[in-house]
Parts: structure tokens; C-alpha cells; sequence
């Protein structure tokens, strides 16, 4: 009786180190979302009533329970408002129902107290100097005002630039480096991705062999090794190399010989080999073998049996190697910081200007922005919520595509359940 | 020769069928060649790795010397950070993979598996980053309520399981049964440390091995986790069976049937997680505060191999000394995890033969 | 298929008959031995296929009846470790030459087999397969050679309204015909059927039989089936395997009611399986 008891308890202690697991998961996640929303959310204006008799109007950003940190209106400066006060120092604290809060295009926020009248006036006298991009007040907000104003300044995050400095304006350029640099490389890996599937597929020699071993490897390899020989290599070799044939009237400015965006869809064709290959070569293995022998008897040669039959069937497997290799790179930001990933592109590396594409330009990615605004922004208390609300971005679309490659391979599954019936 | 009854000629005028089979042959050879060429750039791209580091340091001209005390001691940091990792990743990857593969239920078991591919997918950045913002100034007033807690979650399920646990039909959900349980025992550690008037143990910095660990392990996790799955399904069910038959509890014929069978597997998973938490270069340029210090203290910070050459290398000039340091320095860093991957590959390949060495009728 | 004119290799020692129309054989093997590996499966076996009859090849289990047929198209190629020696012709020509074909041998030898495995595409596509593979376009072409396969293994009336419907939908009778559609849809010269039938519930076995004797007149058909009363039900002449040897081969209703070895009496009536 008494081994039942202990088996049990362990089974116990099994079971809530695997609730731990999920807990852990679940808390992560709903951290970074929240954490992200939270960023985007209109927070309220407090007066603070110190003891000696001053008040302050202002966001209280936060809150270690022996001080607030306080962010006072920015009248001429991004961040010059930020002052800390101990909480035994606090008398009094309330929420104006007639402040207001104006937000501009360089991310300062102007606050103050008054009227619809007072309000015009502030707009008037700061919009001369600079563009306002919000006016709101904050602690007057129904549930509906609250909701919109959220889902503007959501959209605005998504679809607009950021100002100098990234700390305000949103991460569109980021997004549309992330989404450039992914399809170029899809662009580079699928083909290779499909052909070392198909050759591991069809062949069992010692080449064969090799060659898993191969892929096997390079799963192993660390990110940051592919940017290394993306820097040393495919940057200052191979790109030197086409800047002194091809553009040797521009050096000593480099074209390709300068990381960008090119380099780094390279660098990460690599990265993402294995992931395609595997899922590739997986889906071509769970085809049953009486669909292959009955091409094959009707006169059909192996590789036709390959291109026509076996690759459409596995479709959905070859859309999984996809989907997954687009997440790996969405999320891969160390070997991007060696080749070609900026802070704040220049340029961007898909515009109107033919041809359009411009694989030597550098170019921005959610990822960066994320580590750039959290560990590199000259404004701390500004950068982290900004960076929560990158990385919430990033989360939800490699979510997205990872529950779309779950949903490709349960469909897969049910094909070949009907097909092996 | 047989005509098809309808009024399309016969297909069997032997001329047009031959030159038509032959054309089809060629092109069939041709597209062989084709996808080995591809397969053949898969072996071009992996030896470039190494053979590029090699002969870039051997061709490096710098006049100083290799800092090998320097690389000692980001070797070092990356294996504090290594260890700290696997602390977390090991028992709570294995115990998801004996729970999920033993005893789980299978309705949540397709939940938990989709679930840790998605904590998979979570990309690193992310994990810093709640690392080195949210959790570090927390972790820098807490640590005795961390080390607290890790004691006190098994030791208190333990004693649960002891004390209110019967064998039944829903043991396959105990992660969610046990989870207000585990709630209660956080709030209640939570609860206790905020009387404390001051931290017991303050570490020099916020920025230390113990929260690279932390994120680490829980990026680890996944593979971990899955590798060791793998290999516990390996064991044949009829060894299972055969224990249950002999009057053994499900735990019982873990630990006695599959475990032992299944060890080196287990191992491998091990062997991989290691090669995965020394490679991995985000988490812990966030949140190790990148000083390069070495020792064995988990509370100081540290700086990795990665972070290193992540920090180093875009500013280094191609010819400089710090440039070949920093190829050394990811030449170190292949070695070991191609290793460790060679290592754990090998031994999952024996375990395979081992345990289906019957099984290939 | 390489068509070069080789002088036919005198029969000799085979027990062959010629039927009373005095064709030539379709098929035709000579000491045919494979070996799987150190296993040998079929140990010299001198078959003449007959053309334009069904020949039934019946035998206990595991004694080479599969293996024979795919020896005859080459199949046993895709398989590992697989050895050949002996002769098989069809027609003049050597199947086994070094310079053959191997798909075109394998069009105009088709096989059907236990379970039918039509492809994950529309009952169109299915049959049209085979003849895209041949180059053929026009979909209109196509169209009417669909139909006609269709026709010719009576299944047109049950599928003409659902031609772009998968196939997989289909029963497993009208799978098995739509699998010999497609295999008769390039033209073939022999149609070899590994146990086609047994998948079948008795009704469609039945229609199934009665398609074998309309096919009969316009290709060679070679069954495998381990089923005695449908060789005796169906085929012109049966075939005798035991442990990889062809032990005899005779007109059906001759060797069913007058075996001439005994080792045949024992299998027809039933002393061992």
C-alpha cells in the first residue's frame, strides 16, 4: 500500500511540475499581450498634492511603493518631464475630470487643465510648432472613447513610421522589412528546401546519409553562427567582391559590400534549411506506398511520379516547411544584428522607385525593434512599453503562423488517413 | 494491337510511343541531377561554416596574439548560464514529457503538445525581454522567495500527493487539478515575502546568471520536452503492458519499464538542451548584463560566447585582432554545440536500434 | 521499350500449350529466378503467358504468384536488394535488357493490385493520368479516351455525372474498376491482376468477374487469385506455383478435373492451403 501512496504522490509532483509548465506558458503569454495593450491603452491624469504645498499634474508611470515616478507635461523636450517623488510625500491625489492631454508627433505629451476653451488655445499654441497627432482627455473617457481612441492608436502603431529616435509613431517600416525579408527568403530556401527533401526522399545510398547528417547539423548550429558567415562571408567576401566589379564608381560607400537586406535573406535561407527540409521530407514519407507503385505501373518514370503525383500530395507539408521557416525568421533577430539590420533604415528596401526591390539596401525588423527599444532607447521609461507593444505584434503573428502550420499538418493527417483506408 | 473502340487512334504507333519514352527518360535523368545539385548546396552551405571560420583565423594577419584568458572566461559565462538553464529545463521538461507520454490524458495531450510549440515558436527577443524589464527588478528584491518556492512546489505536491492522493480514472488532467494548488502555494510564498521588511538575498546586480537561467530554461523547455517525448514513445507498448499486467502502478512501470529503457533518450535530450542553452545568443544579451566575469556565482552577472561576438562584431574592422578573437570565439562556439548535437544524435540512433532491433519484420 | 528484332529463343523445355488459335505467347519466361537478398523466391520458372486469354495463376500463400508479377513489369526494380536472373519477353522483346525502357515496358504491362489506390484527384484526372503522362493535351482528346477507358471497364454509368468528384469517394467495387480504367486507358497489352477481388463483398466480385471476360477479347490478362473457385469460374488457363516453382500449367478446365502432378491434385482438393 505504502509503494501505491508514493507512486501517487510522485504522479502528483509529475502532475504540477506540468501544470507549472502550462502556468509559466500561459502567464507568459498573457504578459506580453497585456503588456502590449496595456502600452497602447489611455492611462488617466492625476493631480499630485505634495506635502510642501506644490501639486503636480501628471501620468504616473510608476509605482515601486516607495515612490512614483511621475511624467509631467513635455513642453519643449521628450522626456525632460519625468520627476520621482516618495509617497510618504504625497497629501493628496485626484483625477481633474477637465484635464486634457495633447500628444505630438515626436512622442511628447503636453498636459494641462481647463476648458474646451483653454484646450483650443494650448492646440493652437503648440500645433504652430509641431504636428499634434492626438487630443484626448483622459480621465473624461467613456468605455466607447476609450475603446476607439485605443484602436486608432493601434492602427497608427501599425500602419505609420516612427519618429527619429523610435519612440514614437509606429513600426511600419519595420513591418514591411520584416515581410520583404521573409518572402526573400522563402524565395531562396524553398527551392533547395524541396530539392534535399526529394533527393532524401527518393535515394538511400551513402549520399543520402550525408546529407541527413547534414541537415541534422545545421539544426544544431546557433543562429548567431549564420551571421558570422553571413557577416565574414557573404558581406565582406562575396559582397566586397561584387562592389569592386560592379560598383567600384561608388566605393568607398559599399553597395553590396555593406550588410543588408540581401545578405540576410541568405543568412537566414540557411537558418531555416532544415526546418523546410524536414517538414518536406516528412510529408513525402507518410504518402503510402500503393499511390508510388501505381504511378509507377502506369508507366510513369520516378521522377514524374515525383513532380506529378507525390509533391501535390504533400502540398500541405510543403506549405507547413513554409509557414514554419517564416516564423523562425520572423523571430531570429541575432544574426540579423550582424548583417544588415538597422535601427532606422535609411532607406526602405521596397519602394515605388524601380526595381522596386532593393536587396542591398539595410532595413528594419520587428524583432530589433523590440530589443532596441527595450535595452537601447534613450528614453528608458518610454522605450520599454513601446517595446511590449513590438513584441506583442511579433508574438501574435508567429502564433498566427504556427497555428496555421498545426491546422496544415491535421489536415494533411486526415488526407492520409483517407488515403491509406 | 488493341484499339481502343472509340475513334482516337490507337496510341500504340510504336515510333511516336519511342521517341516520347526516350524524351521522358532524359528528362527524368535531368531532373535527378537537378535536385542532387540542390541537395549538394545543403553540404555546400554546412561545410562553408567551419571551413570559412578556419581559414579566416588562419589568414587573420593581426599581430596580437589569441586573448585566450578573454575567451575563457565567455566560455565560462556561457556555461553558468548553460547550468542555470538546464536547472529549469531538465526536471520540468522531463517531467512534461513522462506525464505527457505515461500518464496524460489524450484530450490534453492535444492541447499540451500544440501548446509547447507555440512556447517554441515564442521568439527569444520576447523572453529577454520580459526577462531583463519585468521580471529582474523582481527578482532582484525576491530571490529568497524564488529558492523558497523551487524547494517548496515539489516538496508540498509531494506531501498532497501523500496526503489526499488516490489512484483514479483522472489522473490524465492532474496538471490542471493540481493548479489551484500550485496557485495557492505561489500566493502564499508571494503573501509571505511581501512581509519581509527587507531581502534576505540581494544580488550585485539585477542582470545575473540565475534570471538567464530562468528565460533560458524556459526557451530550452520545448526541445527538451519533445526529444525526451520521442524517446519514451520509442519504449514499446508491450513492455508497458506487460508490466501493467504484473499489477504495477502506471508509476511503477515508468520508473521501472520505460525509464530504463528509454534512458539513454532521455540523455540525448539532455545532450540537446545543453547545445541549445549555450547557443542561444538573445536571452542573454539581455538579461546577463554582459559582464564578462567568471566563477561559479549564480546571483553575478556573466557575458556568453554569443553575446560577445552579437556585441563585437558589427564594429569590428575585418582585419583587427578582435575580429579573429571573435571568430575564435564562434569557432569555440560551433565545436561545442555541433559536439553535443553529434553526441545526442548518436545516442538516439542507438536507442532506436536497441529498442526496435525486433520490429523490423 | 527497345523494339530491336531479336530472334525468338525456341521454347525447349517449358510446358506451355498453344491454344487452338495458335497465337503466339504474350509474355514468355525462361528460367525466371529472383531473389530477395539471400532469399529466393522464385526458382526458374518457364512460363508462355497466352495472348488475348485470361490465364489464372493460383498456388499456396508466399509462393511467388506476386513476386512472378511483378517480375513481368519490372517492379521489383524499386525494390532493394533485388535479384533477377533468367529471361522475360514480351513479345521479341527482352524485358530485362540493359537499354529497356522501364517505364514504357511498364505501360504496356499494367497491373492492378489487392487494393485499390486511386490517386487523392478527381475520377477524371485519375484516368487521364496516364495518358497526360503520354504527352496527350488536347482536352478534348482527353475527354474521349476518359470516356472510353471508362466504358471499357463498366463504369461510365455510375461515374459520368461525377467526373471531377475525388475519387477516394468512391466504393471500393468501383474503385478497383476505375484503378483498371486507368490502366487500360494505355493500352496496354497484358493486364496482370494481383487478387483483385478480394477486397470486393461477393456482389461486386461477381461484376468484377463478369468485366475480366469482356476485357478478355482486347488484352491479355494474367490473374493472381488464391481463390480456386473463381480461377476455375474465370480463366482460359490456370497456372500451378508452389515454393517459387511453376509446377504446371494447362488448359483450366484440364488441370482442375485431371491434374497432371500430384502435388497439383493436393492444393485443387484441398490436402494443404
Amino acid at each position: 500500500m505504502n509503494g501505491t501512496r508514493a507512486a501517487t504522490a510522485a504522479t502528483w509532483m509529475l502532475g504540477g511540475l506540468v501544470g507549472l509548465c502550462i502556468a509559466t506558458m500561459l502567464g507568459l503569454l498573457f504578459f506580453t499581450l497585456g503588456s502590449g495593450l496595456a502600452s497602447l491603452r489611455p492611462g488617466t491624469l492625476e493631480r499630485i498634492t505634495l506635502a510642501d504645498g506644490s501639486s503636480r499634474l501628471a501620468e504616473v508611470v510608476a509605482d515601486d511603493g516607495n515612490a512614483l515616478l511621475l511624467r509631467t507635461s513635455e513642453t519643449r523636450r521628450l522626456g525632460e518631464g519625468y520627476e520621482r517623488v516618495r509617497r510618504g510625500d504625497v497629501v493628496a491625489r485626484s483625477e481633474p475630470v477637465d484635464a486634457f492631454m495633447i500628444g505630438l508627433g515626436d512622442g511628447r505629451r503636453v498636459l494641462g487643465v481647463g476648458d474646451d476653451a483653454a484646450l483650443a488655445a494650448a492646440v493652437g499654441s503648440v500645433g504652430a510648432l509641431a504636428r499634434v497627432v492626438e487630443v484626448l482627455r483622459p480621465n473624461a473617457l467613456g468605455a466607447f472613447e476609450g475603446a476607439g481612441i485605443f484602436l486608432r492608436r493601434l492602427a497608427r502603431f501599425v500602419a505609420t513610421p516612427p519618429d527619429a529616435s523610435n519612440l514614437a509613431g509606429g513600426v511600419l517600416p519595420a513591418l514591411v522589412g520584416t515581410v520583404t525579408l521573409v518572402l526573400l527568403m522563402s524565395v531562396l530556401v524553398m527551392p533547395f528546401g524541396v530539392a534535399a527533401a526529394v533527393y532524401l526522399h527518393e535515394r538511400r545510398g551513402v549520399g543520402a546519409r550525408i546529407v541527413r547528417t547534414a541537415i541534422d547539423t545545421l539544426a544544431g548550429v546557433p543562429a548567431i553562427v549564420y551571421g558570422v558567415l553571413g557577416l565574414g562571408l557573404f558581406v565582406h567576401g562575396i559582397g566586397a567582391g561584387i562592389d569592386r566589379w560592379f560598383y567600384a564608381d561608388r566605393l568607398p560607400v559599399p553597395t553590396f559590400g555593406g550588410g543588408g537586406l540581401l545578405w540576410a535573406a541568405l543568412t537566414l535561407a540557411l537558418l531555416t534549411l532544415p526546418v523546410v527540409v524536414v517538414s518536406v521530407e516528412q510529408g513525402l514519407a507518410r504518402i503510402p506506398s500503393s499511390l508510388r507503385d501505381g504511378s509507377l505501373a502506369l508507366g510513369a518514370t520516378r521522377e514524374e511520379t515525383l513532380w506529378r503525383l507525390l509533391l501535390p500530395a504533400a502540398r500541405p507539408a510543403v506549405l507547413t516547411g513554409f509557414v514554419l521557416a517564416i516564423a523562425r525568421a520572423a523571430g531570429s533577430v541575432a544574426p540579423l544584428m550582424l548583417v544588415g539590420m538597422v535601427k532606422l533604415a535609411p532607406a526602405s528596401p521596397l519602394d515605388g522607385a524601380f526595381p522596386y526591390l532593393h536587396p542591398s539596401r539595410q532595413f528594419m525588423h520587428l524583432g530589433f525593434a523590440v530589443y532596441d527599444a527595450a535595452l537601447a532607447s534613450p528614453d528608458a521609461i518610454r522605450g520599454v512599453p513601446r517595446a511590449y507593444a513590438c513584441a506583442m505584434l511579433l508574438v501574435c503573428v508567429v502564433i498566427v503562423l504556427n497555428l496555421s502550420a498545426i491546422l496544415l499538418r491535421n489536415r494533411l493527417r486526415d488526407r492520409y488517413r483517407a488515403l491509406e483506408s | 494491337m488493341p484499339v481502343n473502340p472509340v475513334t482516337c487512334d490507337p496510341l500504340s504507333s510504336s515510333d511516336l510511343l519511342r521517341a516520347s519514352a526516350r524524351r521522358r527518360y532524359w528528362r527524368g535523368r535531368v531532373q535527378r541531377v537537378l535536385v542532387a545539385a540542390g541537395a549538394s548546396f545543403v553540404l555546400l552551405g554546412l561545410f562553408a561554416i567551419p571551413v570559412y571560420l578556419v581559414a579566416a583565423v588562419a589568414a587573420s594577419r593581426a599581430s596580437v596574439g589569441v586573448d585566450w584568458a578573454h575567451l575563457g572566461l565567455l566560455f565560462a559565462g556561457s556555461l553558468r548560464a548553460t547550468a542555470c538553464a538546464i536547472a529549469v529545463a531538465l526536471p520540468l521538461g522531463f517531467a512534461t514529457a513522462m506525464f505527457s507520454a505515461h500518464f496524460c490524458a489524450p484530450r490534453l495531450r492535444a492541447w499540451l503538445k500544440p501548446a509547447l510549440e507555440m512556447l517554441e515558436a515564442v521568439p527569444t527577443v520576447v523572453l529577454g525581454l520580459v526577462a531583463a524589464t519585468s521580471f529582474a527588478p523582481w527578482l532582484k528584491s525576491h530571490v529568497a522567495t524564488l529558492l523558497a518556492l523551487l524547494v517548496a512546489l515539489p516538496a508540498l505536491l509531494l506531501a498532497a500527493g501523500f496526503a489526499f492522493g488516490r489512484p483514479s480514472r483522472h489522473d490524465g488532467w492532474l496538471p490542471l487539478s493540481v493548479l489551484p494548488l500550485l496557485c495557492a502555494i505561489v500566493a502564499f510564498g508571494l503573501w509571505l515575502s511581501s512581509r519581509a521588511q527587507a531581502p534576505w538575498i540581494v544580488p550585485a546586480s539585477p542582470w545575473n546568471a540565475t534570471l538567464v537561467g530562468l528565460a533560458l530554461g524556459v526557451a530550452a523547455l520545448p526541445l527538451v520536452f519533445s526529444v525526451a517525448e520521442d524517446a519514451l514513445f520509442l519504449v514499446p507498448r508491450e513492455q508497458t503492458q506487460a508490466a501493467f499486467a504484473l499489477g504495477a502502478t502506471r508509476w511503477q512501470a515508468l520508473t521501472t519499464v520505460v525509464l530504463p529503457a528509454a534512458g539513454a533518450g532521455l540523455f540525448a535530450a539532455a545532450l540537446l538542451g545543453i547545445a541549445r542553452c549555450f547557443g542561444e545568443t538573445m536571452i542573454v544579451l539581455m538579461a546577463s548584463g554582459n559582464t564578462a566575469i567568471g566563477g561559479f556565482d549564480p546571483l553575478i552577472g556573466l557575458r556568453s560566447l554569443g553575446a560577445d561576438i552579437a556585441l563585437g562584431m558589427p564594429d569590428a574592422a575585418p582585419a583587427s585582432a578582435v575580429w579573429r578573437d571573435l571568430l575564435v570565439a564562434t569557432l569555440a562556439l560551433l565545436a561545442s554545440t555541433v559536439l553535443l548535437s553529434l553526441a545526442a544524435g548518436f545516442v538516439r540512433a542507438r536507442l532506436q536500434r536497441r529498442l526496435h532491433a525486433g520490429a523490423a519484420a | 521499350m527497345s523494339n530491336s528484332v531479336t530472334p525468338a529463343i525456341d521454347g525447349g523445355a517449358s510446358v506451355s500449350r498453344e491454344q487452338a488459335a495458335g497465337a503466339a505467347p504474350a509474355l514468355r519466361t525462361r528460367a525466371l529466378s529472383l531473389w530477395y537478398g539471400a532469399r529466393r523466391a522464385l526458382d526458374a520458372v518457364d512460363l508462355d503467358v497466352p495472348a488475348r486469354r485470361i490465364t489464372a495463376l493460383i498456388g499456396p500463400s508466399g509462393c511467388g504468384k506476386s513476386s512472378l508479377l511483378r517480375c513481368l513489369n519490372r517492379l521489383n526494380d524499386e525494390i532493394e536488394g533485388t535479384r533477377v536472373e533468367g529471361e522475360v519477353r514480351l513479345g521479341e522483346a527482352d524485358v530485362y535488357a540493359p537499354d529497356a525502357f522501364v517505364h514504357e515496358l511498364r505501360r504496356r504491362v499494367g497491373i492492378v493490385f489487392q487494393r485499390p489506390n486511386p490517386f487523392p484527384l478527381s475520377v477524371h484526372d485519375n484516368v487521364a493520368y496516364g495518358l497526360r503522362l503520354l504527352g496527350i493535351r488536347s482536352r478534348r482528346e482527353l475527354d474521349e479516351r476518359v470516356e472510353a477507358a471508362l466504358k471499357a471497364a463498366a463504369l461510365w454509368d455510375e461515374v459520368a455525372s461525377r467526373l471531377d468528384d475525388g475519387a477516394l469517394g468512391l466504393s471500393l467495387g468501383q474503385q478497383q474498376r476505375l484503378v483498371i480504367a486507368r490502366a487500360i486507358a494505355v493500352e496496354p497489352e497484358v493486364l496482370m491482376l494481383d487478387e483483385p477481388a478480394s477486397a470486393l463483398d461477393p456482389a461486386a466480385t461477381l461484376r468484377f468477374e463478369e468485366l475480366l471476360h469482356e476485357l478478355a477479347g482486347r488484352y491479355t490478362l494474367l490473374l493472381v487469385t488464391h481463390n480456386m473457385q473463381q480461377a476455375a469460374r474465370v480463366s482460359d488457363f490456370t497456372a500451378f506455383m508452389h515454393a517459387g516453382r511453376l509446377i504446371e500449367f494447362g488448359d483450366t478446365d484440364a488441370l482442375f478435373t485431371n491434374p497432371r502432378e500430384r502435388q497439383t491434385e493436393d492444393f485443387i482438393t484441398g490436402r494443404y492451403g
